[in-house]
């Protein structure tokens, strides 16, 4: 059976087709202004991707901040139970999921049936996530892309001891004029989403299995110390982790039609 | 007889000189790359300006930034922590003060002092920018005004939305997007002004307040963040008849004077 999920973030929209349980196209697109037309032409790509035409789809499901943009869904579902649902579906054994966003961070905890017992969500400071990282790279004059890469040149990271985005800013400048490598402030910048992920996910609870989803969990060099600090064993999401709220909008519709 | 206040803040340093409790003179300068260099700046200055030399000056006392450094260097005798300073500073200036709010570059305080100006109770924010001097910089920033256009260009305000977040990197981005959208600059500072002192309040709500209540710091300058405040206290805040960012130098030097005093 032929479902889509259409999610539309703060910084990124995706769009994913699923045959049963099988990705079989998938499109992202940065969330701009004009968002309407572009969730038409993000849905027209992925069809092209998949070879299909829009009648093909059998339930088509919104999710996101702006799911209510979405023409055509057959219903919407939050973020949080799309992405338990990914998490809970695509990776065997998996309790805890956590989601790093452009604008949040997201813990939950998951049943048999991925269904989310409970969340923790931060979406009120920026600390942590997505836009952190971007910002904090970004001064540095590093794309989000390149971090690992950078990272590769550390010897010995940087400590920062801020954890409001404005204010670390300030620190990471404090020591480029210091001196500092900038290999080794960005691998501190890493360290400290690390840090501030790891804190949320302590006081939420653990899990004797987990995985990381949402685009932050695509940096090696955040989840490596993720790993590093956290009890359990890291499970990683077998696709795009950027998707993952999609396909699980597209497994809802599966679930919808059975 | 001379005594001697330095405070190194964020963004400034001052330096302010007392002859009986009341000030001789005073200079504040923008921060050097370091508090040392700032202090001895500004000091340096304003001895130089008055055709004074350090001998001249009885005691010295240091706060705000590097203060134990500046000790160390010996430019001066002592160091007390800022909020002491402006707890001491706004007393001295005005001797009905009990409640202080002290809002500069980095962090924000209420301060409560009693009948002798001597600490009682503070709050501080200096984990979270929302709230700060930093926030209104970089809300001026993104707006395209200056600092100290951000208070009156508000006044001229007439249907300031709502802003939905505090978080100053997501407030960076719905300002962007209000602008976009054709919102006047009038009223997006409105907008600013009116989150800041929400900020401000939340931390005030910690400790309570007792009259009289004075401003310190340099976002006491903002007219639009003060007069929303003292909507939500409901008080009219004493005026300082100071720059309100010497205030804590001006409190180094009275304790100075109280110290070594004849």
């Amino acid at each position: 059976m032929i479902t889509m999920g259409v999610d539309i973030g703060s910084l990124f929209s995706k769009a994913v087709i699923l045959d049963d349980e099988k990705l079989v196209a998938s499109n992202i697109v940065a969330t701009t202004g004009n968002t309407a037309d572009e969730i038409d032409v993000m849905v027209e790509e992925a069809l092209g991707e998949a070879g299909m035409d829009r009648g093909e789809v059998e339930c088509l499901v919104a999710t996101g901040s702006g799911a209510d943009l979405v023409k055509n869904s057959e219903f919407e579902e939050d973020e949080v139970t799309c992405v338990g649902m990914a998490a809970g579906t695509l990776v065997p054994g998996v309790k805890l999921t956590i989601d790093i966003g452009g604008q949040s961070i997201t813990s939950m905890m998951l049943d048999e049936d991925g269904d989310v017992v409970d969340f923790m969500r931060n979406d009120k400071c920026a600390s942590g996530s997505g836009r952190f990282l971007e910002v904090m790279s970004g001064a540095m004059g590093v794309e989000v892309e390149q971090v690992d890469e950078t990272v590769t040149l550390s010897e010995k990271p940087v400590l920062l001891s801020s954890q409001c985005g404005v204010f670390a800013e300030s620190e990471i400048i404090t020591h480029v004029n210091e001196g500092e490598k900038m290999p080794d402030i960005i691998a501190g910048i890493c360290d400290s989403v690390a840090n501030i992920v790891v804190a949320q996910a302590r006081r939420f609870g653990m899990a004797d299995k987990y995985t990381i989803t949402g685009g932050v969990a695509r940096i090696r060099s955040v989840v490596r110390v993720i790993e590093e600090k956290l009890d359990g064993t890291y499970q990683k999401f077998p696709h795009d982790s950027r998707l993952a709220a999609a396909i699980g909008a597209a497994l809802l519709g599966q679930f919808e039609e059975e | 007889m001379l005594f001697g206040g330095i405070d190194v803040g964020s963004l400034t340093a001052q330096a302010v000189l007392v002859e009986d409790g009341t000030i001789y003179a005073y200079k504040s300068i923008p921060v050097r790359p370091n508090p040392l260099e700032s202090a001895g700046a500004a000091f340096g200055n304003l001895l130089e300006e008055k055709g004074l030399k350090q001998e001249d000056i009885k005691y010295v006392i240091s706060t705000g930034y590097g203060r134990e450094k500046i000790q160390d260097a010996k430019v001066a005798q002592e160091n007390v922590s800022e909020i002491s300073c402006h707890g001491m500073g706004a007393f001295s200036l005005v001797k009905d003060v009990r409640t202080i709010i002290d809002i500069g570059g980095q962090d924000a305080k209420v301060i409560k002092v009693d009948d002798r100006g001597e600490l009682v109770d503070f709050v501080m924010n200096d984990k979270c920018a929302a709230g700060t001097g930093r926030f209104l910089e970089v809300m001026a920033k993104t707006l395209g005004v200056t600092l100290d256009e951000l208070g009156p260009i508000s006044q001229g305000s007439r249907n300031p939305p709502e802003m939905s977040t505090r978080c100053s990197i997501y407030a960076e981005t719905e300002v962007i997007h209000y602008l976009q959208r054709g919102v006047s600059r009038e009223d997006l500072a409105a907008s600013i002004n009116r989150s800041m002192a929400e900020r401000v309040m939340a931390l005030v709500r910690r400790v309570g307040v007792e009259r009289e209540v004075m401003m310190t710091g340099g976002v006491a300058k903002n007219i639009a963040v003060r007069t929303e405040l003292e909507k939500s206290l409901n008080v009219r805040m004493v005026n300082a008849r100071i720059d309100p960012q010497i205030i804590g130098a001006y409190g180094a030097a009275v304790l100075a004077q109280r110290e070594r005093g004849a």
